[in-house]
This record gives C-alpha cells, structure tokens and sequence, in this order.
C-alpha cells in the first residue's frame, strides 16, 4: 500500500548528513518508528505528508506517486501530538473541516461525521469546544476528523505521547482496530516502546536519518543484539 | 511562492517606492532653484551648528531625565505588589502611548504655564518645557521597558538570596545589576531616538531658535522661510543622525520586549516594602496623572461649550478620524501580509528572509516622518499641488508610522497561529478566505483590533507630516490646536485638546472593543 524508496532529505544548512529511508507498510497495518530524539522520524512523516520537500526518492501509494502532489491532495492524514484541533471552534466543526473547509456540507456529509462521533463515542458532545475536553477526548475528536476524511494513509507523529498510560494503551488499540478496519497503511512515530508493542507487528528502528532495523516488535524490542537498539532501549 | 508572500513583496515594493523615491527627491539637491555649491558646507552655518547640537543635547538629557527615574519607578513596582491602585496607576503608564503630543503639551501648560498649579512662567517655553513633555511622553514607556527585566531574575535567585541574607545593596549588585545592565542601554537608546525624532513638542513648547531641533527646524525652513535647499540638507542631517542610532540599537538587540497595550502588564512582584518605594511611585503617578487632569479641570471650566457648539471644531474632527481610520485600515493590512509572508518563510526554515521581510516594517524607525515628508514635498511640488494631496499624504506616512506598532502587537499572536496550525491547515485544504473566517479571523482578532485601535489613535493625534501639508482648511484636530496656541487662544486649545483626547480615547475603545471582540484566543 505505502511504498517509500530511496527518499532523500538534506535539512537546509545541516551539516552534509542527508538522511535517507526505504520501507513499505501494507493495508491495515500499523507500523512503529522508535528511536532517539532527532533521529528522522518525525522528518519522515512529514516528507509523506508534504510539509517537507524530498531531495530525491519516490512514495506511493497502491503504486501511485504522491511525492509531487500538494499536501492537501494526497491521500494522507496526519495527528500530531498538539494542536490538533482549533481551539475556538466547537468539536463538530473541527470534524467538519476535515470533510469541507467551506463548511458547506451535503446532509450525507453531515451524517457522516455523526456517525464518526458516534463510533468514538463522542455523540453528545458536539458543541462542546477542545478546551472543555480532557486530553484523551481531544486526540478522538482528531480520529474522528481522520474518519471522516478517508484517506489511506494514517500518520501519527508522537499523538498520545502527552496522556496516561491508560488513556494512550485505550486509544492504540482504538487506532488498531480503525487501521484494520479501514484498510489504511498507518506509521506510528512514539517514544515508548510499549506503544509498539501494542500497535504493531513490525517495527523500525531510525537512527541518524536512516533505518537501521526494521523487525517483528517483539524480536526488534527484547532479541535483538543491535548495540543501537539496546543502548536507546536502555536509556529509556 | 504562496499568495501570502506576493502580497508582501508588494507591500514591501510599495515600502521601497515610497521611501526610495522621496529619498531622491532629498539627493536632487542641485537641481532645486536657489541651491549654491556653498550650501554643502553645511558646518560653517552657526544656525545648523545649534540646532543639530540642540537636537542631540535635548535628546540625551530627555533620555537621562526619563530612564533613570524610571529605574527607581520600575524597581518601586517590582518590589511593591500591593501597593494600593498598583494595576491603575500602570494602566495610567500605558495611557501616554495613546495620547497625542499636542494634548499632553496642553496638559503640561495647564500645569506648568503661567496660569497654572505650579507655575513656570516664559521659561517654561524652551529646553525646560521640552524636557517636562519627553519625561510624561517617555518615563512610562521605560517603566513599562524595564519592569519585565526585574520579573525575569529567577525565583530560586531570590529565594536563593533570602536564604544567604542578603542585605539590599546585595540584591542590587548581585541581582538586579545584572539583569538591568542587559536591557538599560537598548532602552535609553529607543527613548535617545524618540526624543531625537519628536516634532510636535519641540515645535509648541521651543522656544524660538535656541531651542530648535532638526525636525522642527526642516518644518520652518519649508513653511516659513520657503527654503527648500535648508529644508533638505536638515532632513539629510536628521536621516543620517537617524541612521546612526538605529545601526547602533540593532546591533545590540538588547532591547526588552514589551506588549504595546495600554492595559495594566501582566506582572509578578516581589514584597520588599520600603516607604521610599511607595514614595516613588506616588511621585511619578502624580506626575504622569497631573497633566492629564488639570487639562481636564481647565477644559472643562472653560469655553468647552463654545468649542463643542463650533461647526469648524466638527468638521476637523471629521477629518481626524478619517485619516485616522485610513491610515489604521492600511496599515493592518500591510502589517497582515508582511507578517503572514515573515511567518511562513520562518516556518519553512527560512529564518533570515523572514526576519527580513518583518524589519521592512520598521524602516520609518530610520526614515523619521517628517524626512519622508521634505522628500516628498521636494520630489512632487513641481508635478502637483502638494497641498490638495494633503489627506492621502498623511494617510499613507502615518500608516507607515503605524506599521511598526502592528508588527510588534499582531506578529506574536501570528507566529504563534502559523506554528501552531499552519501544518493543520495545510493538511486540511484550509486556505485564501476559508482559513481567514475559521481559523485566523477568530484566533487573532483581538490583536488585530488592538494593532486598528493604536495606529488609528496614534494617526489621530499626529501633528508632524499634517503640519508641513495642511492649511487651515484641511486642518486636523491637532493642527487646529496648534493654530489656536499660535493665536495665543490657550482656553480654546485647551478644550479642543480635550475633545481630541476624548475622540482618541472612545475611538480606541470603540475598535478594540468591536473588532478585537473576546479574549478568545
């Protein structure tokens, strides 16, 4: 489903380090990047959501090149850890942006987005604005808005990285089962190793912009002989 | 190269343009009728001698007179939080950013004049008079400058030397010094270039050729002496007097920041009562409150009436807020686009072109108005009747005036917006007028109420560029009191500076109140 190949990143003005990845993930799977802070992660989820311009390389999507479409055209959602939601506008309006930034909806529209509220069992709480959420409530409404728009590739670059662990374990196994249902290809960007564990069957490793393992979780997080992996896993 | 980002280009060019062109107006010097080879050697007439002396010797003595009192006031504040009326009496600190120069100089001769509390007579006309208007003008504003720099000495520090009893004199040297010494010299610097460039009160309370600075002497040699060649050598000395100063204050970018409000500033302070502090402060409030009361109490024990039952008083105050009003209008709107290119070229990492792009703003910090003015005086009066062109003149320089105010008011609430959501925004399609009534419009309202609600007070209260253009029947409200001080109608200008004060006041609150809407964001 995502195909990345050979894509190439310098930062400008960095030192001559280009960074550089190659991986795919299949529908329905969601696939974590662990490694240290800095190391590319974030970098790469943004070279697939376009708000960084590869040097060179190509991603696809079910064998199409997205590299050289506008953010807004490629099929791609993303949820970061912050700022996911525009704090003056209540939460049916957020969801609703991601349908039609005019906010002129069709009544199918409209009931789409009810029943992306209510299957993250935010019904009721529409006109509710993000600050009268708690931390967990607001990271759904986000799902809820990448539910409703449909796209195929699912970017989550560090989004339950500031809740309990509780809450964070609740909405992974959420993010999960949404990923499998809808036959999305999802990258999970996060710092806790557990997080992995529980979303993914294979995971990467990124170091100093590359990938340098790319394994089951399991085997990745408790087998390997990596000393990269080992010394980040024990600094943890 | 997003839509944002042409427009500010624009801007930018227009900027260059209108800056650029009256500069070469300034550098023709030799085609002008009169102009003598002998004019260049400027430093052999004793009259320029004086008055560049005078400008500098004004300004530095302003300076010193408004920074080093506002030491003590600024440090009276930081150790006394509760100090009765401590949020009101800074409140009333802001007040004189709104104040036009000429109503505070009818508030300091309601004071100080020869009818006044305390009376100074015919001195008070002269280097005496210019001092007292640049302390009102500028003590607030370093109280307001310096006030964060004691708020930014850690707590541990002071917990630190709570535990090692430390005496007073310690605390000062070990940590307060410090923290001063970093931001005093930017801030004397900004008071040293204000006073150097401040026209309207050298021009009402000068005291005749001894006491002329290069801004009014430029005014007398257009209007009153119709020697255009003095006129531009002046603003030549001024722009690289200017010049000068600015490189020196941007190479130390020590300069505090402040949010340029006229409400109290959010502030922490620490409990060392001392009687003195409070007396300071008292001492200082009394001095910033008096005028603006006693021109309160004469306005209204005089001929209020029959200024508010004028016809012409009306039909000036029509024209105030109009330019006031157009020059807000215009220069949010250039402000909006600098600020939007400026924060997207940050966002993609292009950090210096942003910065760049935002300084371009400021260059009537380096180009004083009234500079601006001879240039443009210079260059159009042989194509057009400058005088019938008065209003879009002033429209447009005070809007250039305003700039700077609306890049330091709206660029933070901005920057923070593009970090924040640009990536979200982008992601969502969100662009062009969508984004503006969803996502920035609500979000940054009330700083783009604030930046319409200062620029219009300030163009309102302007009496430089709409001096040197204006005739009696274009005349603005500060004009009008200009012309009635002249006339030696010291009652009538007293009330009329009250009506203009007042008009100031309610216009502010009027657009802060329905553009800038709730704190929503």
């Amino acid at each position: 489903m995502l195909e990345i190949g050979a894509l190439r990143y310098q930062f400008p003005g960095a030192d001559p380090e280009i960074m550089q990845f190659d991986l795919s993930v299949a529908a329905g799977e969601v696939l974590s990047l662990i490694g240290p802070s800095g190391s590319g992660k974030s970098t790469l989820l943004n070279l697939i959501a376009g708000f960084l311009k590869p040097d060179s390389g190509h991603i696809h999507v079910d064998g199409e090149a997205i590299e050289h479409l506008p953010i807004a055209q490629r099929p791609v959602t993303i949820v970061f850890q912050q700022h996911n939601l525009f704090p003056h506008l209540d939460l049916y309006t957020n969801v609703a942006l991601g349908v039609d930034p005019s906010l002129k909806l069709s009544t199918e529209q409209d009931q789409l987005i009810e029943d992306a509220l209510e299957s993250l069992a935010l019904s009721g709480l529409e006109k509710r604005k993000p600050g009268e959420l708690s931390g967990g409530q607001r990271q759904r409404i986000a799902l809820a808005r990448v539910l409703v728009r449909e796209r195929k590739v699912l970017l989550l670059d560090e989004a339950f990285a500031a809740l309990g662990p509780a809450q964070r374990e609740e909405l992974i196994v959420l993010v999960k089962a949404l990923v499998e249902r809808k036959k999305m290809a999802a990258l999970l960007v996060s710092h806790q190793p557990r997080d992995a564990l529980i979303a993914s069957d294979r995971t990467a490793f990124v170091q100093n912009g590359r990938i340098i393992a790319l394994q089951p979780t399991r085997q990745l997080l408790e087998e390997t002989d990596l000393v990269e992996v080992r010394s980040y896993l024990g600094s943890l | 190269m997003t839509q944002t980002e042409r427009s500010a280009y624009l801007v930018i060019a227009i900027l260059a343009v209108l800056v650029l062109a009256p500069m070469g107006g300034l550098l023709s010097l030799g085609r002008l009728p009169g102009f003598e080879p002998q004019d260049l050697q400027f430093w052999q007439s004793t009259y320029i001698r004086r008055v560049v002396f005078f400008s500098l010797w004004q300004a530095l003595l302003s300076a010193l007179f408004s920074v080093v009192p506002a030491i003590l006031v600024a440090r009276a504040f930081a150790f006394n939080g509760d100090f009765p009326f401590r949020s009101l009496l800074l409140r009333l600190f802001g007040l004189p950013l709104v104040v036009p120069s000429v109503v505070a100089v009818m508030g300091i001769v309601s004071v100080y004049g020869s009818d006044g509390w305390i009376p100074l007579g015919r001195s008070l006309y002269g280097l005496n008079g210019i001092l007292l208007a640049h302390v009102f003008f500028n003590l607030p504003l370093a109280v307001r400058l310096l006030l964060p720099l004691w708020q930014g000495i850690p707590r541990h520090h002071w917990e630190l030397a709570e535990q090692m009893d430390f005496s007073g004199w310690h605390r000062w040297r070990h940590l307060e010094w410090p923290a001063l010494r970093e931001g005093l010299p930017g801030v004397m610097l900004l008071v040293f270039m204000l006073c150097l460039t401040s026209f309207a009160v050298v021009l009402t309370l000068g005291g005749g050729p001894k006491s002329t600075t290069l801004e009014v002497a430029i005014y007398q040699s257009l209007r009153f002496d119709f020697d255009p060649v003095q006129a531009v050598i002046l603003a030549l000395l001024q722009l690289s007097l200017c010049l000068l100063v600015a490189v020196v204050i941007l190479k130390m970018q020590k300069l505090p920041e402040v949010e340029i409000s006229i409400a109290s500033p959010a502030s922490e302070s620490r409990n060392y009562r001392n009687p003195l502090n409070s007396l300071v402060i008292l001492v200082a409030g009394i001095y910033v409150g008096l005028p603006l009361a006693s021109l309160l109490i004469d306005a209204l024990s005089g001929p209020m009436a029959q200024v508010v039952a004028n016809q012409y008083i009306w039909q000036s105050a029509g024209k105030t807020l109009m330019l006031g009003l157009g020059a807000a209008g215009l220069s949010v709107m250039a402000g909006w686009f600098l600020l939007g290119a400026s924060s997207q070229l940050a966002n993609r990492g292009q950090l210096r072109r942003a910065r760049l792009v935002e300084i371009s703003g400021s260059i009537i910090y380096v180009v004083p108005p009234l500079v601006l003015g001879t240039g443009t005086f210079v260059l159009l009066s042989d194509y057009i009747d400058v005088f019938s062109w008065v209003y879009p003149i002033v429209i447009i320089i005070n809007a250039m005036m305003g700039l700077p105010f609306v890049i330091r008011t709206l660029g933070p609430a901005m920057r923070q917006n593009q970090m924040r959501y640009q990536n979200l925004c982008s992601s969502l399609a969100l662009s062009g007028w969508n984004r503006f009534i969803f996502i920035d419009w609500p979000l940054l309202r009330r700083s783009i109420g604030l930046s319409a609600a200062l620029v219009a007070a300030l163009a309102m209260g302007d009496l430089g560029v709409i001096a040197l253009f204006g005739t009696p029947n274009t005349a603005t409200l500060p004009l009008l009191i200009y012309q009635q001080l002249g006339a030696y109608l010291i009652p009538q200008a007293t009330a009329t500076a009250l009506l203009l004060l007042g008009l100031c006041l309610l216009v502010f609150w009027v657009i802060e109140r329905y553009i800038g809407g709730k704190a929503d964001a």
